[in-house]
């Protein structure tokens, strides 16, 4: 009883605190936070035992060159293009590995199950897939790890124990400060900004909002949070509720945050047809590609998402490196070639660290 | 009551006296003359309470932002009037923006990139208005088959990439000849072009006849399916202008479907006051309803109120409307 008192007392606290730094609903899901360090000192990070699954009677593969094949959620899109790009880059800096991209042209769970099963019929020491449903894919990976083959997921997981190890893009809180810091490098501290995200009950923007609200509070006290509109994944209600924004706010407004692929580049077009590049930032998660006109021109100076090729090629050196017995179980680190030092978290997750962020000068290395 | 009935019976007998004016348009465009009273009661509610909502870029983004909805929408008030339905019309707009920006991109003249989205939509809706004149294929039944067809065509095509570097000629949507943004002259003057052919010619005035009483037009010697044929080509075209529309606003084309976009459309035109049953509505009235949305979804951001009741309020005029159309057309008694 006193202890349900206290939650409610915490929350009503909480609740009067969040309200205050920003009036109007954030689309925030209700889940804790746990914002960052300002500073971007590593979070001290709850050990967690290795949950990953073994191979088992795996033959010695050190040293010895192995046969790799990368099997995305489909292939013929840029995103996954750039990953398999990341492959065959560490694969020929290593020197040792045969690696090969090969998917459906459909992001189908049915055809990745069927694809792996053939390959582990075929015979390959290692596979690097991005799982299409993280449980149905599960049974086929347990089956190449009986049959002593190396698994190593990124960009999407599987169930733990059916691989080895999953690259993590990138955490929710690190999402939350690379937006937030560089929202702040143009705004100023004490800037005025509203959001534009898909919609408020979508699980990652809505988790993402929750971590930027904590780290901004935490962090950047002095900024208002004004809004955040929902916009589903349609670019032109993207551009109307940005351009409504604009309207609604005139100059007090100074930075847009775009939280999905279709919202940023939408309020990016908004702001540049009002005339308003340079009075008000466009920061957010995007692909490179559809930003490229709006930092070329200038309107825009920074977008927001992982290096799907870094992502590609953490994989590969996972995976030799657990085939070289190198990564193991209970590593708290791992070397991943150009890459250097990458944090391991939650016991079998390989995290890619920070988001990478877009910007003039780098732009055009990036094709998806 | 009972006077209002006698002047309509003494107006019934001596035909060649015009009746007055207001009685006119109430009866002719009752469900147009409510949804401009609901949209200037909205703008100055809001307007007195946010200026800014009035401000010219606000009324800019309210008219222009959403014109290629109120331009589909005439084309799915004709389909509605003759009887029948098309759910792929959001489907068909990502499919011919995607086509229109490849052309564009690609270094064909302008005018094709625009040209071609109208030709499509046209060529797409004769096969979708032959299969409902001639096979007897119920409309519902043949544009979700064409809805998923496009969809899935779509993705596998292009697997969701966008298309950009659009030549600056292309962007006919950020024109402002006479100051005025061309969507919006695009939608008034379609609008009026529609209108007035639906109510002064013989061919626009026979769609209510075969939506409203498809036997009786077969009686009196109309050919239903010739007209269903020519509504679903006509209604593509209507597209793919909606889809230049579309497709120029912005720098970027997204080449997937627009969500939820055949909804709106639908709702819009049915809000408008076409009966969903057929045989009768005005596009004059598709187009204000489409407004009436652009206009309360700004309104809520002004007023600080949750995008959800967007829903609610659209869904809520949906049943309104469609709730007093059935009590107009229960037999007097």
């Amino acid at each position: 009883m006193r202890r349900s008192m206290m939650t409610t007392l915490l929350t009503l606290a909480l609740s009067a605190g969040t309200s205050h730094a920003a009036p109007v609903w954030t689309g925030a899901d209700d889940q804790p936070t746990s914002p960052l360090a300002c500073d971007g000192a590593p979070a001290a990070a709850t050990p967690v035992a290795y949950n990953g699954g073994t191979p088992t009677k795996a033959p010695d593969r050190k040293g010895k060159t192995i046969k790799v094949v990368d099997v995305p959620k489909l292939v013929g899109i840029g995103y996954f293009n750039s990953t398999s790009q990341g492959v065959k880059d560490a694969a020929k800096e290593l020197g040792t590995v045969d690696a090969k991209t090969d998917g459906s042209t459909k992001a189908n769970i049915d055809d990745q199950i069927t694809l792996i099963d053939n390959y582990i019929t075929s015979g390959v020491d290692g596979i690097l897939f991005s799982a299409n449903d993280p449980v149905a894919i599960a049974p086929v990976l347990k089956k190449a790890l009986a049959a002593g083959i190396n698994v190593v997921g990124y960009d999407a997981d599987a169930q733990p124990d059916a691989r080895q190890w999953f690259v993590n893009p990138a955490t929710p809180t690190g999402v939350a400060k690379s937006l937030i810091d560089t929202l702040a490098k143009e705004i100023g501290q004490e800037g005025s900004f509203a959001i534009v995200t898909s919609t408020f009950t979508t699980p990652n923007q809505a988790r993402w909002i929750a971590e930027m609200s904590a780290y901004q509070a935490k962090c950047y006290p002095k900024m208002k949070w004004l809004e955040t509109v929902e916009a589903q994944e349609d670019n032109i209600l993207s551009f109307n509720q940005a351009n409504t924004l604009l309207n609604k706010y005139g100059s007090d407004l100074k930075g847009i945050i775009g939280m999905t692929s279709v919202a940023t580049p939408a309020a990016a077009d908004a702001v540049t047809q009002a005339g308003q590049c340079g009075k008000v930032s466009v920061v957010g998660l995007a692909t490179p590609n559809p930003m490229k006109p709006y930092i070329k021109a200038g309107c825009v100076k920074s977008a927001v998402l992982w290096s799907t090729v870094d992502l590609g090629y953490a994989a590969m050196q996972a995976l030799r490196a657990s085939a070289d017995g190198t990564l193991k179980p209970g590593d708290k680190t791992f070397k991943a070639g150009r890459l250097g030092e990458l944090q391991i978290i939650n016991g079998s997750q390989i995290l890619l660290g920070s988001p990478a962020v877009f910007t003039k000068d780098n732009v055009d290395k990036f094709d998806f | 009551m009972a006077a209002v009935q006698t002047s309509i019976s003494v107006s019934a007998h001596k035909v060649q006296r015009p009746r007055p004016l207001f009685a006119r348009l109430m009866s002719d465009y009752g469900q147009e003359c409510v949804i401009i009273a609901a949209i200037l009661l909205l703008f100055v509610a809001v307007g007195l309470y946010n200026p800014r909502f009035l401000s010219a870029s606000n009324l800019n983004t309210i008219f222009a932002g959403n014109a290629y909805i109120a331009v589909a929408a005439i084309g799915m008030s004709m389909v509605i009037i003759t009887g029948h339905i098309d759910v792929s019309i959001g489907a068909l707009i990502g499919v011919l923006a995607t086509i229109s920006g490849t052309l564009a991109v690609s270094g064909y003249p302008v005018w094709m990139a625009w040209g071609a989205p109208i030709l499509l939509g046209m060529a797409a809706n004769f096969v979708v208005g032959w299969l409902v004149a001639y096979a007897r294929i119920p409309s519902i039944v043949v544009t979700l088959g064409m809805m998923s067809i496009l969809r899935g065509g779509l993705i596998s095509v292009t697997g969701g990439t966008w298309i950009s570097g659009l030549p600056k000629a292309f962007m006919i949507a950020q024109w402002k000849p006479f100051g005025l943004p061309f969507p919006i002259i695009a939608m008034v003057v379609l609008t009026l072009i529609a209108a007035w052919w639906m109510r002064n010619f013989p061919f626009g005035r026979s769609l209510y006849a075969v939506g409203g009483n498809p036997e009786a037009a077969k009686a009196t010697g109309l050919s239903s399916e010739r007209r269903v044929l020519a509504v679903f080509v006509i209604h593509g075209a209507f597209a793919g202008i909606a889809t230049i529309l579309f497709a120029t606003q912005l720098q970027v084309i997204q080449s997937t479907v627009p969500p939820n976009l055949e909804l709106t459309v639908i709702t819009a035109a049915v809000i408008g006051g076409v009966s969903i049953l057929g045989g009768s509505g005005t596009v004059i009235g598709s187009t204000l309803a489409a407004i009436l949305f652009a206009a309360i979804g700004s309104a809520l951001i002004f007023v600080n109120v949750s995008a959800y009741w967007l829903r609610a309020v659209i869904g809520g005029l949906i049943l309104i409307t469609v709730l007093a159309d059935m009590i107009r057309r229960r037999p007097k008694t």
